[in-house]
């Protein structure tokens, strides 16, 4: 049994807030490197499945950067529309799960935390696809949106896809992903007094 | 813990999906967003006079800075997961409703707290407002429905929603 679940709940939140300034500042400073797997995977999604829409992506910093086929306007001849999307603001779960996994410092814990790392990397693709569709295709406006041809019910199904992948994805894959890695440390948790 | 899973994720796909009709936002996330604007200038104006909440927004008289509370940060997502949570887990009704009622309060009560330092983070700071705004406040919100779901498992009968076992969510594997 580790000291932490020994020790209780109090102790385990007290050491997981202990840790959040540590994994803040590593996600941030290694986040070109740590989310470069989720840009990948957002790059791929993005020149698969929207040939049409992708001229390039790339990466600078934690930003992925889309260079769309689509026109700005009439009178911009030959502009291109670019949108910015932060890989951070999809992400700031990790360094809370990584938080939850050095306070319960289970046997094996530095392989749980890259596992659940890895299985966060999905989400944060998820995250960046969405927010570039809802760019282009629904607050770009209608000279933009209108190039994209994505139908109504296309369009209320990205604002969905964005509004699940901004507000309740990134906060809750973390949680959930901790809570399937650490069932024996729950259940020492939820009996020690 | 499969059944746990996928019932979580289902209440909380469907309360979300809910959320965003424009029923739910006209009745119920509108008017709790301009409470929680109110709650929190009201609080705030014990040792501060100069703060005044505007339908979503808190605004301080005094520099003219103002915040506007937007999804995400009222609360609703947050209690979402967290009903989700405690619905899906298998234990009494009677304790459900139990843990719904101190648990909204609970995450709530924090979120209270996030708006009323983030209205003031921002008007020392911008970018330390940013960083705790989208990052730190998001992921201590959510560090707060777990630590209130697992206290909400901790106070459940042993025995309960799985005779004498661990109930599924937490039997080890």
């Amino acid at each position: 049994m580790t000291a932490a679940a020994q020790a209780g709940l109090p102790r385990f939140v007290l050491l997981t807030l202990a840790w959040l300034p540590v994994t803040f500042a590593v996600w941030y400073f290694a986040a070109p490197i740590l989310l470069y797997p989720a840009f990948a995977l957002a790059e791929a999604v993005l020149r698969f499945g929207f040939a049409d829409l992708v001229r390039a992506v790339s990466m600078d910093g934690s930003t992925a950067v889309v260079l769309t086929t689509l026109k700005p306007g009439q009178a911009a001849a030959g502009g291109q529309v670019s949108v910015d999307v932060n890989l951070l603001l999809y992400s700031f779960g990790m360094p809370m799960f990584a938080a939850l996994v050095l306070a319960a410092r289970e046997a094996h814990w530095p392989r749980v935390l890259a596992i659940g790392l890895a299985a966060m990397l999905p989400f944060v693709a998820w995250g960046v696809v969405a927010d570039f569709l809802r760019n282009v295709a629904i607050t770009a406006g209608p000279a933009i949106a209108s190039q994209t041809g994505f139908t109504q019910g296309q369009r209320e199904t990205i604002v969905f896809a964005y509004q699940f992948g901004t507000l309740i994805l990134p906060t809750v894959v973390p949680a959930a992903v901790w809570v399937l890695t650490h069932r024996p440390f729950l259940e020492r948790l939820r009996t020690s007094r | 813990m499969l059944r746990f899973f996928v019932l979580f994720i289902a209440i909380q796909a469907l309360l979300f999906g809910f959320e965003l009709t424009p029923w739910a936002q006209a009745h119920f996330v509108e008017p709790w967003t301009g409470a929680l604007a109110a709650i929190s200038s009201w609080l705030v104006t014990v040792f501060d006079p100069s703060v005044m909440a505007i339908g979503k927004i808190m605004r301080s008289t005094q520099n003219g800075f103002a915040v506007s509370i937007e999804a995400g940060c009222n609360g609703v997502e947050a209690t979402i997961v967290l009903v989700a949570a405690i619905l899906a887990f298998p234990a009494p009704w009677k304790h459900k409703l139990a843990g719904l009622a101190a648990g909204i309060v609970a995450v709530q009560g924090l979120n209270v707290v996030r708006v009323i330092s983030l209205f003031y983070l921002g008007q020392w700071n911008r970018e330390w407002f940013e960083w705790a705004h989208l990052y730190v406040w998001q992921a201590l919100i959510m560090l707060d429905v777990l630590v209130v779901w697992l206290i909400w498992v901790r106070t459940l009968p042993r025995g309960n929603g799985g005779g004498p076992t661990p109930p599924p969510a937490l039997a080890a594997a």
